[in-house]
């Protein structure tokens, strides 16, 4: 029998004892290298979305309190010399719906924005050529509005008719930059918190070439969507609503929540599947 | 004898011991950041720092189930096993981290207290697929929590070893829920096969070892003796106990160590009233049986720590007849004084 004998309130180990930590830790060693190394490497990539964190952007448009807040922007003419927009959804600060914020800036501006011309600074959010802002109360005091002028014009729509699409439902904040990941199953209570707190649900769409769309989800029945959908957020779903296009987006008018289901990934991933979605192209 | 009884500090051996987890500590999270920097540098920071400390906590918990059946496989793990503790501390600290941070990160600035989202947020409770994995981490968290701030010995005397052990105990439930945690949140997210593989591959080696260590000592434990005459079994040869050494016998399911000490053999329980410890696989040292697991001692002739200590543990009688060994397998009260039985002729 070795008579060596470890006791832990000795100054030092016996030297058998010392010699097989040495080898232990020499095996841990690479073990614990190659885990790290690998864990980090197998991670699915993060998205190329980007959140101007700190970078004030000054922005002028109509603000439009529905379908959803958002904010209109005369982009220029397009090539026959129509004036196009982009329209700028807005969210507010931290998990909240831009609904708060701007309420505060009525109050403080005593008047209405609602197809008032304002200039409004914020925070821009942005992927696959979409843009959100974030409005927080620090930028209040800067908002301008310019009193009387409405929008001139209203935004197009076109019903696009009753669609099955198969997607996943995103609060638009995380997924456009806050937040990597910003959607599926480890992001899926904030997305719920975002979407409860009133930012506005959006069914992410996309098709084996890669391509996303993204739809705003409005009831089409007056019931509360952001409550209403909690439990298919982050999750694969298939919905069938009506599509109307708004603008430069496409709002999916939901009217009875049973008509959103819950449906397996792979339902997502077959690549033969029917179009799970189209990218902008389809929907004009 | 010659030990004086000051509180044990940081001795070397604890130094090396921290000093080494806080290396291992930093050369993985420096792996996981910088691989994830240069393979994926869309990352965000809060992810990272969420991951990264997350997955070394769950390894360095693997570390720490496996020491306990490696060190009773081979004895020479012991001395990783003795300030485990320590190892215990850094996992809750590292899992605190990436529990809090998560809590912030994905709760915080809503509309309601980021506690009460943990909660209520997702509600899918009988959805495998949909479960709130977070729910599970939390309560995980509590059980670690509970763990290291009783991982000092004041709370092993305050709550007595039994209940201590219990809560200790706890360490597997808290594997379980952290494992389906795991298994329910990010396997859910991330598709590349290598993660369940590692999930499952850790779980294997834990329960492995586990089982080997344990069939072993159940191996050990229902070796039969023949019956006992005048309340005394005969358990072995004189010459197979070594001087300032032992052997464990167990009888009517009590494990009991006969220790060789000069030309006595003195036997007392076993179980050590630290944390249980294996007493008859210590060793002699300056007159006491010295448990192996960290250091408590014992007169062999009464069971009792040396003052001012003030532990005690079991006695037995042990007789030679010829060259057997036989013990009495019915216990004195923890403390009693026995006399031991001399070995009369030179045994070799
Ligand atoms: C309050 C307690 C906890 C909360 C709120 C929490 C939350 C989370 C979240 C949100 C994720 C997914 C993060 C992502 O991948 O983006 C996650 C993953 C994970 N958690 Fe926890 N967790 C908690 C406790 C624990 C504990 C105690 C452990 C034990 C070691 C643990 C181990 C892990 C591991 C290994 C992962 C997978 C790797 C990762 O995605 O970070 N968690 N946890
Ligand atoms: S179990 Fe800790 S010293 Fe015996």
């Amino acid at each position: 029998m070795n008579n060596e004998f470890y006791i832990g309130w000795m100054p030092k180990a016996p030297q058998g004892f010392a010699r097989h930590v040495k080898r232990v830790l020499l095996t841990i060693l690479p073990v614990v290298l190659l885990t790290g190394a690998m864990l980090a490497w197998l991670q699915k990539r993060f998205s190329t979305a980007s959140f101007e964190f700190g970078k004030l952007t000054e922005v002028t448009g109509v603000y439009f309190k529905d379908p959803v807040p958002m904010l209109r922007v005369n982009a220029g003419n397009d090539i026959w010399g129509n004036t196009s927009y982009i329209s700028i959804p807005l969210v507010g600060y931290g998990k909240h719906g831009a609904n708060g914020i701007i309420r505060e800036i009525e109050i403080e501006h005593k008047t209405s924005l609602d197809h008032k011309q304002v200039i409004l600074k914020g925070t821009l959010l942005y992927t696959d050529g979409r843009t959100i802002m974030q409005v927080s109360s620090n930028e209040i005091a800067s908002v301008k509005i310019v009193p009387g002028r409405t929008a001139e014009t209203a935004t197009v729509q076109k019903d696009l008719g009753f669609r099955k699409v198969k997607g996943e439902i995103i609060d638009p904040k995380c997924y456009f930059g806050v937040m990597k990941p910003g959607e599926g199953k480890v992001h899926r209570d904030c997305a719920i918190r975002c979407i409860l707190g009133g930012i506005p649900p959006m069914m992410h769409v996309w098709n084996d070439k890669g391509e996303s769309n993204y739809y705003i989800l409005v009831s089409s029945t007056g019931i509360d969507i952001n409550k209403a959908v909690q439990d298919y957020v982050a999750e694969p779903v298939e919905l069938e609503a009506r599509l109307v296009q708004y603008g430069d987006w496409t709002l999916m008018y939901v009217a009875d929540m049973k008509n959103i289901r819950p449906i397996s990934s792979l339902q997502l991933f077959r690549p033969a599947s029917t179009i799970i979605a189209c990218g902008t192209g389809c929907t004009q | 004898m010659g030990v004086s009884y000051q509180a044990i500090g940081w001795n070397r051996q604890k130094k090396q011991y921290d000093w080494l987890i806080f290396g291992f500590c930093c050369i993985y999270l420096s792996t996981f950041i910088l691989v994830t920097a240069i393979f994926n540098p869309e990352y965000t920071f809060e992810t990272v720092l969420i991951r990264s400390t997350s997955t070394l906590a769950l390894l360095i918990l693997h570390v720490i189930l496996c020491i306990g059946p490696l060190s009773r496989i081979n004895r020479k793990f012991l001395s990783l096993l003795y300030n485990r503790r320590h190892l215990g501390v850094t996992m809750f600290v590292l899992a605190a981290t990436h529990g809090i941070f998560s809590i912030i990160h994905f709760h915080a600035l809503s509309n309601v207290n980021p506690l009460v989202s943990l909660f209520t947020s997702n509600v899918n409770y009988n959805s495998a697929g949909g479960f709130p994995f977070q729910a599970l981490g939390f309560f995980a968290l509590v059980i670690f929590f509970l763990m290291a701030i009783t991982s000092h010995d004041f709370w092993l005397h305050n709550l007595s070893p039994k209940t201590w052990k219990t809560l200790h105990m706890f360490v597997y439930g808290a594997y379980f829920l952290v494992l389906m945690h795991v298994m329910l949140g990010a396997i859910q997210y991330e598709r590349h096969p290598a993660f369940v593989l590692l999930i499952a591959l850790g779980a294997a080696a834990v329960l492995t070892l586990h089982l080997v260590a344990g069939t072993r000592e159940v191996k050990k434990d229902n070796s039969l003796f023949d019956p006992a005459v005048n309340g005394f079994v005969s358990v072995c040869d004189v010459n197979e106990i070594e001087d300032n050494r032992a052997k464990i016998f167990c009888v009517n399911s009590e494990r009991i160590a006969v220790y060789r000490f000069g030309d006595t053999l003195y036997a007392i329980h076993n179980v050590c009233k630290h944390q249980g410890g294996p007493l008859g696989e210590g060793k002699i040292i300056d007159g006491c049986i010295t448990c192996p697991w960290h250091g408590y001692q014992y007169l062999p002739n009464n069971g009792q720590s040396p003052p001012p200590f003030k532990e005690r543990v079991s006695t037995y009688d042990v007789r030679i007849e010829g060259n057997r060994v036989w013990l009495n397998p019915s216990p004195f009260p923890e403390g009693s004084e026995r006399p031991g039985t001399v070995i009369s002729q030179p045994s070799n």
